[in-house]
């Protein structure tokens, strides 16, 4: 007779808040009820708040492993990209949030995995290991992450130079990634603002690309930076 | 707010329910003091001294989380068991991998939710339906993935899950439908309780032979022994001033009671370390400092509670004095 095989959570033995903080969390029922609860909520919200509109919707995958890639200058930032996914998805798009900022506190990590899903992404000392974590995940199991490869919200509007550490998570896997430009979250958020302004807020989804032929090298990270941070801004719309 | 949900005048009224509320408090407080005593007289390392601090603690948390609602009213109680229930499964989903299977895991924790809902309502047809159906809801839902690879260890896992914690743990709850079920409640939890704390105690001054090695190394016969005799004599002492009347009253019925809580207990506690030992774990949850998970706590209770249940049901029966069908009589005909 075959062997019954079972896999316990990954995160099978951590306390809750210890949980929260993993890069391996899975989701359970309880997170899937809140997750849908919180995201229903959020694309209400930008529809009616911000009267989002997605531009080549046809671009978004629709299984995964994928990653998204944007452009980062508000807080709405993540919740613009997450919100238009499809609900099966829901419990395994993570978007990779600032440790210092979402994963400090009990309750801030809390509301942080069980609403938004996100993951924690360590930016000063730990920042290599952590992404070691994030990319081994991204290949043992299907799984979406939405990211912001600049590391920090800009405080012009204007893109800053985006970092290694998008190739260090994909350079030389098979997985694709997506461009994004986010536009007018900036004008309706931007750093500082507490409260959201009603500005219209459109998502420009690019195609999807491989670095499946990128070396995990110094040299295959700078170059898939590069060629984002060209694909990110190539999505800007030009204004008349 | 009839008495079904708000009770707490008589919460204390029958002279076994304060007994065990004191021995209980006074066991509380001795560990306290013996820790302490202890740890003055410098006997106790300080990992070990940290350790027992810590397993102290969370009973003097898990005592009144458990008790309170019993004592305020029988609803409470059932909805209690429910809420633990419900905590244990998501231990067992989350061990056994079960969690990922969303709908059937939803299936199981609903089945649970319904389960609860027959105590609360005192509806012993429908408790005693809800074991079968739930099954016979989860075959079928499991069907329609069209995805036989795996089926038989999904569906197996989900229906043990509703038998263990919603049938096993829910005969607890349904023990509080009975017009006198705070003494009977209580001595079965304060049994279930000492019992693994002698077979703890017997097993560390004894030694001897394992029990189980393969299974749960830290057993060993002499505890078990130790336990079956000194949780028997407890009940015996115990039940005597909770069943006053009728045939359960009986010296031979308290000693038969007796071993069968003790050894149900023992057993319920290997069937847990089982499952743990097959999927290669230690633990069930962290939820407990120094215990574990809802699971390591109430592995006692799966085998006990029901076997506890029916012999009590067959000898004397549970909730013939009290109202049947309290929320749902209005639907029926």
């Amino acid at each position: 007779m075959e062997k019954w095989s079972y896999q316990p959570a990954q995160d099978h033995g951590l306390a809750p808040v210890e949980r929260a903080r993993s890069v391996r969390r899975e989701a359970g029922l309880i997170s899937t009820i809140t997750h849908a609860a919180w995201w229903t909520g959020v694309r209400s919200y930008l529809t009616l708040w911000h009267r989002l509109r997605i531009v080549g919707r046809e671009n978004l995958p629709v299984e995964p492993p994928f990653v998204l890639v944007a452009n980062h200058a508000s807080h709405l930032d993540a919740l613009v990209l997450a919100a238009p996914m499809s609900t099966r998805l829901r419990d395994v798009v993570f978007p990779i949030a600032a440790a210092d900022v979402f994963f400090e506190n009990g309750p801030v990590s809390l509301f942080a995995s069980m609403m938004l899903n996100a993951l924690p992404m360590h930016r000063a000392n730990r920042g290599r290991h952590a992404l070691a974590d994030l990319r081994s995940r991204l290949v043992e199991e299907p799984c979406a992450y939405i990211l912001f490869p600049e590391g920090a919200r800009s405080r012009t509007g204007e893109m800053l130079k985006v970092k290694a550490g998008i190739g260090m998570m994909v350079a030389g896997l098979d997985v694709p990634v997506v461009p994004c430009w986010l536009d007018g979250c900036f004008e309706a958020m931007r750093p500082g603002c507490v409260v959201p302004r009603p500005r219209v807020i459109t998502v420009h989804v690019g195609k999807a690309e491989r670095f499946v032929d990128q070396p995990n090298t110094r040299e295959g990270w700078d170059a898939v930076a590069e060629r984002l941070e060209g694909r990110i801004k190539a999505l800007r719309p030009v204004r008349g | 707010m009839n008495a079904r949900w708000w009770d707490i005048e008589h919460a204390v009224d029958h002279p076994a329910v304060r007994v065990m509320l004191l021995m209980v408090a006074g066991l509380l407080v001795g560990a306290g003091v013996i820790i302490g005593v202890l740890s003055v007289l410098g006997k106790l390392k300080s990992e070990m001294r940290t350790e027992l601090i810590r397993r102290t603690v969370a009973w003097g948390v898990m005592v009144p989380v458990v008790v309170g609602p019993i004592l305020i009213a029988p609803a409470w109680g059932g909805l209690m068991m429910g809420v633990v229930s419900l905590l244990c499964y998501r231990e067992f989903a989350r061990a056994t991998g079960l969690f990922r299977e969303k709908a059937l895991s939803a299936l199981v924790a609903v089945s649970i939710g319904v389960i609860t809902f027959s105590v609360v309502d005192h509806w012993y047809g429908f408790f005693m339906a809800l074991g079968p159906l739930s099954i016979v809801v989860i075959l079928a839902a499991a069907t329609l993935r069209d995805e036989p690879k795996g089926y038989i260890q999904r569906i197996g896992l989900a229906s043990l899950a509703v038998l263990l914690f919603g049938v096993c743990l829910g005969h607890a709850g349904y023990l509080c439908n009975d017009g006198t079920y705070r003494p009977m409640v209580l001595l079965l939890l304060a049994c279930v309780g000492l019992n693994d704390i002698f077979a703890f105690c017997c097993g560390k001054l004894i030694g001897g032979a394992k029990l189980a090695p393969t299974t749960s190394p830290g057993k060993t016969i002499s505890g078990a022994v130790g336990a079956i005799t000194l949780t028997t004599v407890t009940f015996v002492v115990l039940g005597s001033m909770v069943f006053t009347a009728g045939p359960l009253s009986q010296m031979h019925h308290l000693i038969v009671m007796g071993i069968m809580v003790s050894t149900a207990g023992i057993l319920g506690d290997l069937t847990i370390s089982s499952v743990k030992r097959d999927i290669g774990i230690k633990d069930m949850g962290v939820v407990i400092p120094g215990h574990g998970g809802v699971l390591d706590r109430c592995n006692s209770l799966l085998l006990t509670a029901p076997a506890f249940f029916h012999y009590v049901g067959y000898f004397q029966g549970v909730g013939l004095d009290t109202p049947t069908r309290v929320i749902s009589g209005g639907l029926g005909p």
